[in-house]
């Protein structure tokens, strides 16, 4: 479904984020990206999305194809018609804006049968229906993570790509957002890629696991042989 | 009576500021650059209306394809001009904008000169009696359209998927980008819709004085209005403008001949000038020492 081959990513021409990586995703798959801080796992999902060059970044050498068609040169915003929608660092979404707003925004890519998908985001988060009138600045960190999953939900992709959603929540909130993660894999049947430095669940969850370090790929296992002990070695090397 | 006069006046300037102010607000909010240009806007469209009715237009048509035009030299500036300017400090964009408001004000001079012209009458002559003060229909016109169009627009940017996608890239663009709103499209269109803002905003203005250069500086109004309005509000701007029409037209018709008769009967000071023109400036600096943020501002809001 998605193929990064020989992919490396620059930064203001110079700085190396990632160098020569292989990352295949298969269809109905859900990958687990690891790797400690720095390692380059948000610059590879940003440059699936098309985000690197809003951040004086590039693709400087390699390909990356979604169903055989390459998306090198692709605006975000066409990307994400394409049904690849990227949950970003720092939890985006319209703070100034209501819940609601936030909801039907990330729809207008993709406006049909946006009706049924805010019931589904409503079902699977019943407290954004009880808060929608409210601005989405209001959230907790934890329910702002569950925004901007049901938002990227509202574009209907076929790939998710979520970049630490673990990140500052507490233990309990982690497990439901992962539960979430699950449902969605299961029951939209969309393929996911999570990026994360370390969580059991998501080696438990995962079809198929890449740890990153310093911008290469330095492992690629089933989960099977991803245990915590291995990673630990991989990430002090 | 002479009250309800001026109050006229001053809500015909005022709500024509206002529109001219929103636009400016409209570009602000999405893309951070304050378009100090924008009076240039405000007399390119006075003078397209000019151009079109002497071209065998009916002076509404030529109102009308004033306002056009100018949509689409707002989209053409933000194509042309600021979308190779993306990268650039927003500093210099801001003055690069102010580079255009000279380019628009020459070829204006080199196309019209520099002489006011009369202004082709648009709204019916003649004047509504309201308990026998007679208020001209270009007045009462230009109040009544600026005010449906700025109420309008509100409702627009509000209500509608258009205005939404246009909120939501204001807000924030990286979270726009995400969700597949292309975001310098939208601030082609704040471009568009804010100069044909400004277009119509200088039509009606050469309707209630008559056609010069000078409607070019109308943007120094304007700032004083987005300042106090706070910015970032649209709202403010509309009720920011028609306090400051409202403000301009009673120093002039009343501050300033208070002033003047008190002065010829004590001093030998005969004019105290244009204190319709200061006293905006006077009146913001003030606010801004008590309510930095302007009257509907927000405290602490940055611009993503
Ligand atoms: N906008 C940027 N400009 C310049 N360099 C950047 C930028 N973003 C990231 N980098 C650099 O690229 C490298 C990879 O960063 P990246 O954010 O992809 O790591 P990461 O694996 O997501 O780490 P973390 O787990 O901390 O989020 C780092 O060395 C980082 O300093
Ligand atoms: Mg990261």
């Amino acid at each position: 479904m998605l193929e990064a081959r020989q992919v490396s990513l620059r930064y203001d021409g110079v700085i190396q984020a990632v160098d020569g990586v292989d990352f295949t995703v298969a269809p109905g798959g859900l990958v687990a990206l690891l790797g400690p801080n720095g390692a380059g796992k948000s610059t590879l999902l940003k440059a699936v999305a098309g985000m690197l060059p809003f951040e004086q970044g590039e693709v400087a050498a390699g390909s990356i194809s979604f169903d055989g068609r390459s998306l090198l040169g692709m605006h975000p915003a066409s990307i994400a018609r394409l049904g690849i929608a990227l949950v970003q660092e720092g939890r985006q979404c319209f703070r100034g804006l209501s819940i609601a707003e936030n909801l039907k925004a990330a729809s207008l890519a993709r406006p049909r049968g946006a009706a049924t998908r805010l019931d589904m985001v409503f079902d699977y988060f019943p407290f954004l229906r009880e808060m929608r009138q409210r601005p989405a600045g209001h959230l907790s960190g934890g329910q702002l993570q569950m925004l901007v999953i049901g938002m990227a939900m509202m574009g209907q992709p076929r790939l998710l790509l979520l970049d630490e959603p673990s990140l500052g929540l507490s233990p309990t909130m982690v497990q439901t957002v992962f539960d979430v993660v699950e449902r969605m894999h299961h029951e939209l049947s969309v393929t996911v890629v999570v990026a994360e430095q370390t969580v059991p669940r998501l080696l438990k969850m995962a079809t198929d696991v890449y740890v990153l370090s310093r911008g290469r790929v330095v492992m690629h296992t089933p989960p099977a042989q991803a245990d915590e002990e291995t990673l630990q070695r991989v990430y002090l090397s | 009576m002479l009250l309800l006069q001026i109050a006229t006046a001053g809500i015909a300037t005022g709500s024509v500021y206002a529109l001219i102010a929103i636009g400016i607000v409209l570009i602000y909010k999405c893309s951070g650059v304050v378009n100090f240009g924008q009076g240039g806007y405000v007399m390119l469209g006075a003078y397209a209306a000019y151009a079109l009715t002497r071209l065998g237009l009916s002076p509404q048509l030529a109102a009308a394809g004033a306002v056009l035009i100018l949509a689409a030299v707002g989209a053409l500036t933000e194509l042309l001009v600021l979308r190779r300017m993306l990268k650039a400090p927003v500093v210099a964009v801001m003055m690069v904008t102010l580079g255009l408001l000279i380019l628009f004000r020459a070829v204006c001079l080199a196309i019209f000169g520099p002489d006011q012209i009369a202004f082709p009458q648009i709204f019916p002559q003649g004047a509504v009696d309201i308990a026998g003060i007679f208020i001209t229909y270009n007045y009462v016109a230009a109040a009544v359209l600026s005010l449906v169009l700025s109420l309008a627009f509100l409702a627009f940017y509000r209500y509608t998927p258009m205005g939404l996608m246009q909120r939501a890239a204001a807000d924030n663009s990286r979270a726009a980008l995400a969700v597949g709103i292309h975001v310098s499209n939208q601030v082609s269109v704040a471009w568009a819709v804010s100069s044909a803002l400004a277009g119509l905003g200088g039509v009606l203005l050469a309707t209630l004085n008559s056609l010069s250069l000078t409607l070019s500086s109308i943007g120094l109004v304007a700032f004083p209005v987005i300042v106090l309005g706070g910015l970032t509000s649209l709202m403010g701007s509309l009720v920011a403008g028609l306090l400051l029409g409202m403000l301009e037209a009673f120093t002039d018709g009343l501050l300033t001949p208070a002033l003047e008769s008190f002065l010829r009967a004590h001093t030998s000071v005969y004019s105290v000038g244009a204190l319709q023109q200061v006293v905006p400036y006077m009146l913001v600096g003030a606010m801004l020492l008590v309510r930095p943020q302007g009257i509907f501002g927000q405290r602490g809001t940055e611009r993503v």
